[in-house]
């Protein structure tokens, strides 16, 4: 019953030089640019080994990042993450001090990140009728609750025998660990979401779930899986933060969540689920961390820094609409 | 007959249940703690939750247009920061003045973010957390690395301290939250404004059709609830007689929290003025019992998070037994 | 003073891409009930909605009782004493019925809204409509029909001279049916004038004294009821005679390809079993709310039935999620296009081959030149209008999206059975006709094809069996010799007459 009216369509993909350029990464990719041209320009010192040097205080965020924005192109959130980081530094804290060998505490690390991830799928999972703003609401303070409680009246713990953290924090030349285990998870991420079945089901899901269901994607399991591992890589940036703090307290991880939330949605990805790339989100993360290192190092108040960030994810948002509107009104007239 | 329908009655209706809760609950910690039940006692616990109690207002009307904001406690932390600093350097004096100032502030910063979300249809989540970045990075560039301490705030902190506008029996803060109460279950139960708000919620489209303007709505209800963050700020200023920027720091989950177990709905349309009020005096009697009931106050967070998700879970189940049960009505 | 309550003249409506509405015109009198007829998309709907100030017209003129009117919004018309009452309640399901009746006309005094005097009031109209429910509950608790109801109450609340009605039988039983025709007939008494708007030729014959048919956007007639036969109307609707619509080619039929047994699921459906053999094509019927849909999603593992068992080529299997169903090759085309059978930002490519996603990877990452050809060849195939295989779904007519869909089922090189849920509900006619056509063609090449369908004439016209629901049961199986309009219906409100013979 082939084409009767002998119509084709066609399959060729058109790619174009200004259409990559003009795509929301294309202008991030710009910016990144500009953004290091001009830390360069106000700072003297602003060069590749100091960023790298200042660097990691940021990247342990930028973990969070690859599997929340997982979750936000599904359309939905989690905003309990910085209490599973928090969670998980204090169990791993508390295990080292209590004289374990170093990989079990690596282990209690990440299980106790991943148990939490899990329990905020299986909640989603199983009463889809709420929305996961307010299961992590809840999760968030228990979560953050139980490593007060483990943290006892001080609030605090410091390792006593750091040794073993020290070797996470090492260095290949002038690049730190952190560094290549970031740029692994931002590949490995970035191809799952573009090039396999799991990332179509992530897009498909956030685009129109009950489609998706009827399709025959397995909602349920895309969905948990995205939690835990997000709880698992809450549990690696736990690790990673110990070994620059040498202990964990009440205030671990705080805002975490939000920040990754931040670079996820100023890459370009939707809280609404369905849309944005990876790709973004990654230069999102390091057009950021390139900023704050740069006006950190002439000295710019961080609370500055924090206004310009929130206005910068206001913007990102704010102005693709604003611009569709008026090319709106434009083609009525 | 008659008892079972009230015990309808009281199963099926949000505010009847959490009564039933919080005098259950008063009850217990009163028998392991008779203090807990004076006077004194609980009118502190209404002077401390003040803050939050007026927030919950604001939250339970941008959670019935289907919104939420979480910027709430940096426009309180700017608006506290800045009246502080004004006293500190006797820019003003009067106690009311530094009031209105808090609160215009507050309604500034509101509105701004309502702009933001109902002309350039900036999804609430992400441009009140871009606000809440914004307002708090401004509390802080006003402090100037200072902070307005109880010498420092002169005669606003007293404004705390007396019974003045309570005709010398009820503390100032109380009256105010109380003032807030009523004019908020005027408003939303009385007049066209209230309705207007449950109507957007509840089907947007069909207001639309039906001639609500619905961007008008949207940006009230955020200016509204920067209004009461303003005068929120102001009080916790008069209240802990300190200002300092990092004030009431992710307090806006509490404010959230609150809401939730209050009974109303993340999705908008349902929701009451009385509903807030008890999910906030559920929460602070939480808070002051734990304590006394040997409960420590470590914990605290524990049993409340544990709460919530109690409390969301079991709203659920019993919504889906209760269709199950309609289900099984229907004849076939 | 004119001769018309309200007169339309030269109406045009553009969309962005269609012509909505093409120059039509309208004219009602004082007291009438005139019935407004035509296919789904012939532009009836957004023909209302320029009456009732929802959209503005491009061109054209407006008269209420012979003086021009220019409706700025739906406030206008509301206050120029015109009321709908839409096919699906626009209503506010956490609101009491009170505050449904008198949204934006409260009654105020000192600025503060009077609940007493209104809740008295809505209990008058309901009153007045013989409704059988209180004032206070909660809009969302109750039925469709129910709801109507509170719908026409608010229309007689705001004392509208002009009440349109868009298919308001559509969702209701006949008793029911037969409640709001007394209630039409008596607002007609008062003088009221109605617009009403059905598919339903005993809702014209019953209530109308003029009918006006649109067709493809545009005027085509308006005529005595008396004075029409029911093929001239039908020929008018759908622009030529209906009986080259639907190609159903002679099949030989084959083995049993599926048979459901006994299947339940508490509140949906009792006891249905029905077989399916390759080749053949069965129709599954009855009032929408019948549990016809709710059937064939528990077969597909949407949901889940209480009891029941599927064999398949006389085998039993067990079905427990989406993808169980269509790795057993039993495919489902949902009657919602737009919210379970595409994802609208999508391109038509990735739609089509989104179910089989997992089988076009290579080393586990997918294969997008072969996807692109696979999805490419599948379009081509049910001849969609579209230019590249990136195009968005919602770009898309409604008929040409019914195809990426069917293109979708296709693609699925195991399937055995389709099940289609009202496949041509919102397709116009041109489109309808291709897929009867591929209808055909599938039974030809050996597929089970079951077609769930509320519209009697493709019923009768393509179907090798059809099996009648009422009420959660299958209450009546007819083949195609014995099956008539009559019977089908007879059988499809068999609970009604059962009730009915009770009460006497």
């Amino acid at each position: 019953m082939a084409g009767k009216s002998g119509r084709t369509i066609s399959a060729v993909p058109q790619k174009s030089f200004m259409k990559t350029i003009l795509s929301w990464e294309g202008i991030l990719l710009v910016l990144f640019i500009g953004i290091n041209i001009f830390c360069k320009c106000i700072s003297p010192v602003y060069n590749f080994t100091n960023v790298l040097r200042e660097m990691p205080k940021y990247l342990t965020e930028i973990f969070l990042l690859f599997p929340m924005a997982y979750i936000l192109l599904m359309g939905e959130i989690d905003i309990s993450v910085g209490s599973t980081v928090c969670l998980s530094a204090t169990v791993a804290c508390l295990v080292s001090n209590a004289g374990l060998p170093f990989g079990i505490v690596l282990l209690a690390g990440l299980a106790t990140g991943t148990v939490c991830g899990m329990i905020n799928g299986f909640l989603a999972v199983k009463f889809r009728e709420l929305p996961t703003m307010i299961i992590t609401l809840g999760t968030q303070i228990v979560f953050r609750g139980i490593a007060e409680i483990a943290l006892g009246d001080g609030g605090s713990v410091s390792l006593v025998n750091a040794d073993g953290f020290r070797m996470i924090a090492g260095k290949v030349g002038p690049f730190p660990y952190l560094f290549f285990v970031v740029i692994i998870c931002a590949v490995i991420f970035t191809v799952i979401a573009e090039k396999r079945v799991y990332g179509r089901s992530l897009y498909a899901i956030g685009s129109n779930s009950r489609t998706a269901f009827y399709s025959g994607i397995k909602v349920n399991k895309v969905l948990f899986t995205a939690y835990a591992v997000l709880g698992f890589l809450a549990g690696v940036s736990a690790l990673f933060l110990i070994s620059a703090t040498y202990g964990a307290n009440t205030t671990t991880g705080k805002g975490f969540e939000m920040d990754a939330i931040a670079m996820a949605v100023f890459g370009g990805i939707s809280t609404a689920g369905g849309k944005g790339k990876l790709t973004g989100a990654v230069i999102a993360a390091f057009t950021i961390v390139c900023l704050r290192v740069g006006l950190g190092q002439i000295n710019m108040n961080a609370q500055v820094i924090l206004i310009i960030l929130g206005l910068l994810l206001i913007c990102s948002v704010l102005l693709p609409n604003i611009s569709s509107a008026l090319h709106k009104t434009r083609k009525k007239a | 007959m008659e008892k079972k329908s009230l015990w309808k009655k009281i199963t099926g209706s949000r505010e009847a249940s959490l009564v039933i809760v919080l005098i259950v609950l008063c009850a217990l910690i009163s028998v392991k703690s008779p203090a807990f039940l004076s006077m004194q006692n609980i009118l502190e616990i209404l002077k401390n939750n003040a803050v939050i109690m007026i927030m919950s207002l604001g939250m339970l009307c941008v959670l019935l247009v289907g919104g939420i904001d979480i910027s709430i406690t940096s426009t309180l932390a700017l608006a506290g920061m800045s009246i502080g600093m004004m006293y500190k350097y006797s820019v003003i004096e009067s106690t009311l003045l530094g009031f209105v100032i808090a609160a215009a502030m507050g309604a500034v910063c509101g509105l701004v973010i309502g702009l933001v979300i109902s002309w350039g249809r900036v999804l609430p989540i992400i441009a009140t957390m871009g606000f809440m970045y914004i307002y708090r990075g401004l509390a802080y560039l006003v402090a100037q690395d200072q902070w307005a301490g109880a010498d420092a705030l002169g005669t606003f902190k007293d404004f705390a301290l007396s019974n003045s506008l309570g005709l010398g029996l009820i503390n100032n803060v109380i009256v105010i939250t109380i003032l807030c109460y009523v004019i908020f279950y005027i408003v939303l139960k009385w007049t066209k404004f209230g309705r207007n708000i449950y109507a957007v919620g509840s089907n947007e489209e069909a207001a639309r059709i039906s001639g609500i303007n619905v961007t008008a709505v949207k940006t009230a209800v955020y200016t509204i609830m920067g209004l009461l963050a303003g005068i929120s700020g102001a009080l916790a200023t008069s209240v802990y007689a300190s200002a300092q920027p990092n004030m009431q720091t992710s307090k806006e989950m509490d404010v959230i929290a609150a809401c939730v177990i209050g009974g109303v709905s993340m999705n908008g349309g349902r929701g009451s003025v009385l509903g807030a009020l008890l999910g906030a005096l559920v929460l602070s009697v939480i808070a002051k019992a734990l304590p006394l009931v040997g409960i420590d106050a470590i914990a605290q967070n524990t049993v409340k998070g544990v709460i919530i998700v109690a409390v969301i879970i079991l709203n659920v189940l019993t919504q889906r037994m209760m269709d199950k049960t309609n289900l099984e009505k229907r004849e076939m | 003073m004119s001769e018309y309550v309200l007169e339309l003249k030269g109406i045009t409506k553009i969309f962005p891409g269609v012509k909505a509405l093409n120059n039509v015109q309208f004219q009602l009198k004082p007291g009438e009930v005139h019935a407004l007829m035509g296919e789904n998309g012939a532009g009836k709907s957004t023909f209302i909605k320029v009456i009732t100030g929802v959209h503005k017209a491009e061109e054209g003129e407006m008269y209420l009782l012979g003086k021009k009117v220019d409706f700025r919004g739906p406030r206008d018309a509301q206050q120029a004493g015109i009321a709908a009452v839409y096919q699906h309640p626009t209503s506010y399901p956490d609101l009491t019925v009170t505050e449904n009746i008198f949204m934006n006309h409260e009654i105020k005094k000192n600025g503060m809204i009077q609940w007493k005097q209104m809740n008295k009031e809505a209990q008058e109209y309901l009153d007045q409509l013989d409704a059988d429910f209180k004032p206070t509950v909660e809009m969302g608790s109750l039925s469709v029909a129910q709801q109507q109801m509170v719908e026409i109450a608010k229309a007689i609340s705001t004392h509208a001279k002009i009440i349109i009605l868009d298919e308001p039988t559509a969702a209701l039983t006949a008793s029911e049916s037969e409640k709001l025709y007394r209630i039409v007939e008596k607002l007609r008494d008062e003088g009221v004038s109605i617009i009403f708007i059905s598919h339903r030729f005993e809702d014209m014959y019953r209530l109308a004294e003029r009918v006006t048919v649109f067709r493809d956007s545009q005027y085509i007639g308006t005529y005595d009821v008396n004075g029409i036969t029911n093929a001239e109307l039908i020929k008018h609707m759908v622009g030529r005679e209906i009986k080259d619509l639907f190609p159903k080619p002679e099949v030989r039929l084959g083995e049993e390809l599926l048979r459901i047994e006994d299947f339940s699921r508490t509140g949906y459906f009792k006891n249905i079993s029905l077989k399916v053999r390759a080749g053949e094509i069965i129709g599954l019927t009855g009032l929408v709310g019948a549990g016809r849909t709710e059937v064939m999603e528990s077969l597909c593992g949407i949901t889940r039935p209480d009891e029941g068992r599927i064999f398949l080529e006389g085998k039993e299997i067990f079905i427990k999620g989406p993808g169980d169903a269509m790795d057993n090759g039993i495919v489902l085309l949902p009657e919602d296009r737009q919210k379970t059978g595409l994802i609208l930002s999508w391109g038509l490519g990735r739609n089509v081959t989104l179910p089989i996603i997992s089988k076009l990877t290579r080393k586990g990452f997918i294969d997008e030149k072969a996807e692109n050809e696979l999805s490419k060849k599948f379009l081509e195939d049910v001849d969609t209008k579209a230019v590249t295989i990136f195009d968005a779904a919602s770009s898309l007519s409604g008929g040409n999206q019914q195809k990426v869909v069917v293109a979708k089922a296709l693609v699925q090189d195991n399937m055995k059975v389709i099940i289609m849920d009202e496949p041509t509900k919102g397709v116009d006619v041109g489109a309808k006709a291709e897929i009867y056509q591929i209808m055909g063609e599938l039974a030809q090449k050996g597929f089970a094809i079951i077609m769930i369908s509320s519209e009697m004439p493709e019923i009768l016209g393509m179907c090798d069996r059809i099996y009648v629901m009422c009420s959660g049961r299958i209450t009546g199986e007819l083949s195609r010799d014995e099956a008539t309009q009559e019977r089908i219906l007879e059988y499809a409100m068999e609970k009604e007459k059962r009730e009915e013979a009770a009460e006497r």
